[in-house]
């Protein structure tokens, strides 16, 4: 009965965060658009909003006058490779580049700054590729029409879209268990037991202050083996803590050495690959056009130059959303046992917004700079 | 035992904590959210001139568009078309293109939004369509018969693209002309430069009841209202 109501209150938490989510991302459309004075080119959308589409759209603009400039003057290719990576900086700061699904990946896991950037930028090398290779086949090669490779842009699209909801269902699975696990002794009802479970969980905190530390092994177990550790809380806590995982040691999540691990690198890059195959439509554009005129070469150049300033926004970002997890997570540790408890419901809710993301895409309800082919 | 705690306090607990959690989601939501939907930015620029079709009897027949798209779409989009002479695009050779053009355009209510009195009126099939290759790049004519043809009030279109991936601008001069329209209407452009706060807002209500989703063009909208009393 206890048990029901903790899953009951867990869930209850659980659709909260959906529904805050639904919440905020109406908000965000609501806000941006209305709230600030209407009107594009000449800067009358409010503040840095108004000042990043402006920018833009000028970048944007000017890479078509440059690339035929370059077809007389050689020295133009230089302006339009300066251009491009200003307009990948800014313009990854707008929907799509995977800057929400990275960033709640990396929230969601164990995950470091310097793992972020570096992912941050194979995602952006990797979006700069498939538009080379989409351009590249289907116009150089092919000499497919517009239409046709819009739709082949549309299709990876969905896969990507696809991919990312079934991945952030992956991260919401593993994520939620870690947090119902941690919820459980705490929710747990009954004097006694609860006595215990807390007993437990300050042999833990004990534990930890003397450098080991066993930050995914609390609590899972507390409960299931608390004659175990009231026996051992006062004498030999980390004796305590090996003897618990000999029993429990299968249901546990990833360890942070396993995540550090080739598998973590490997766990990392499947989610690069669900941002990463969806090209810009921006870069698409620019490649063919560059091609048209003859200076395919430059259009290349142009979109690695261009993902080069999309991976340094996204990166940032990323820095940023990790920065806040460990500010996080300080915040929440000064009070022990619990303070995991905060840090598993942030990680179920980064994994909730991948989900939340991934099927809004799907469903169309975040028409997110979706590919309009005509 | 050294700790044992009463019902009360751990219900006090365990609200702050939901509380916390909850709080520390809506950041991160908020966060994630605010910074994706910051500036979708338009891929397509379209110049835009329109025509407002009446019949003798007063009533609106339709809507004639004429969309120039720019430069870099333009090329895009003759991209893989084959022409009897290399880089000569006859109407004969667009017109393929341009089917493909309106049959895809249907999908997207041809971005052309039509209210008369406020009611939202509904488009037939595009007529009469075809492109057109000149310096200025490509365009793209087509009609867009009303469903009902309407005799009324006042008449309201607007053009543009919910997700601004496209940008509609409308021409420099005369962008709108009214085609044998009774003498006593007046017409008023609004284009999205001349928007303030206030219109911003009108939009707002209007177009979330719509149920609409993404409809971040809509500030980028290009009005049209003719009043015929």
């Amino acid at each position: 009965m206890s048990k029901s109501r903790a899953v009951a209150g867990a869930a209850l938490v659980a659709l909260a965060c959906v529904v805050i989510a639904d919440a905020s991302v109406h908000a965000a459309f609501a806000q941006n658009p209305f709230g600030a004075p209407k009107g594009v080119p000449d800067s009358q959308v409010g503040g840095i909003i108004g000042w990043l589409l402006t920018k833009q759209s000028e970048f944007y603009r000017a890479m078509s006058t440059t690339i035929r400039a370059a077809k007389s003057d050689g020295s133009a290719v230089w302006t339009l490779l300066g251009i491009s990576f200003l307009y990948g900086i800014f313009h990854a700061a707008g929907p799509g580049h995977g800057k929400a699904v990275i960033s709640s990946y990396l929230v969601a896991n164990e995950e470091t700054a310097k793992r972020g950037i570096a992912l941050s930028f194979v995602s952006a090398f990797m979006q700069a590729l498939v538009a080379v290779l989409i351009v590249g086949i289907g116009a150089w090669l092919l000499n497919v029409t517009a239409r046709t490779m819009c739709s082949t842009e549309r299709v990876i699209e969905i896969a990507s879209y696809g991919l990312i909801a079934a991945f952030g269902a992956r991260l919401v699975w593993v994520k939620g268990r870690g947090f119902f696990r941690a919820l459980r002794p705490s929710l747990k009802t009954g004097g006694p037991q609860l006595a215990m479970a807390h007993a437990s969980a300050h042999a833990h905190s004990h534990s930890r202050d003397h450098g080991h530390d066993h930050h995914h092994h609390e609590h899972g177990h507390a409960h299931a083996h608390t004659a175990h550790a009231e026996a051992h809380a006062h004498a030999h806590h980390h004796h305590a803590h090996d003897d618990h995982c000999d029993h429990c040691g299968h249901s546990h999540g990833p360890t942070p050495d396993q995540l550090a691990g080739p598998g973590g690198w490997w766990r990392g890059l499947s989610a690069v690959l669900t941002v990463g195959i969806r090209p810009c439509s921006g870069a698409i554009l620019v490649l063919v056009f560059a091609l048209a005129q003859g200076l395919f070469w430059a259009g290349i150049a142009a979109t690695f130059v261009m993902g080069l300033g999309t991976a340094i926004t996204v990166a940032t970002i990323a820095v940023i959303a990790v920065s806040a997890k460990g500010l996080a997570a300080r915040l929440a540790g000064s009070r022990d046992g619990r303070g995991a408890l905060v840090m598993r419901g942030i990680e179920l809710g980064a994994a909730g917004i991948v989900l939340v993301f991934g099927v809004g895409l799907l469903l169309g309800y975040l028409g997110t700079e979706p590919v309009r082919c005509f | 035992m050294t700790v044992s705690m009463d019902p009360g306090v751990r219900r006090d607990d365990r609200r702050s904590f939901s509380r916390a959690i909850l709080g520390l989601c809506a950041l991160l939501l908020a966060f994630v959210s605010g910074i994706t939907t910051a500036a979708a930015h338009p891929h397509v620029f379209v110049a835009a001139r329109s025509e407002l079709l009446y019949a003798t009897d007063g009533t609106i027949t339709g809507v004639r568009h004429a969309w120039t798209f720019d430069d870099m779409f333009s090329t895009y989009a003759l991209q893989g078309l084959a022409t009897k002479t290399p880089g000569v695009y006859t109407r004969e050779d667009l017109a393929p293109l341009a089917q493909t053009n309106v049959e895809s355009l249907q999908e997207y209510k041809f971005f052309t939004f039509a209210k008369a009195n406020g009611k939202k009126e509904h488009f037939n099939e595009p007529v009469d369509y075809y492109l057109e290759k000149t310096d200025a790049g490509l365009t793209l004519h087509f009609t867009l018969p009303f469903k009902t043809p309407v005799k009324t009030k006042q008449l309201a279109l607007e053009v543009f693209d919910p997700s601004y991936f496209i940008d509609f601008s409308l021409e420099k001069t005369d962008p709108i002309k009214l085609v044998g329209a009774p003498a006593s209407c007046t017409m008023g452009i609004q284009r999205p430069s001349d928007g303030g706060a206030a219109k911003a807002q009108t939009m707002n209500e209007d177009t979330f009841m719509n149920g609409e989703n993404s409809n971040f063009g809509a500030m980028f909208a290009n009005k049209v209202t003719v009043d015929c009393p």
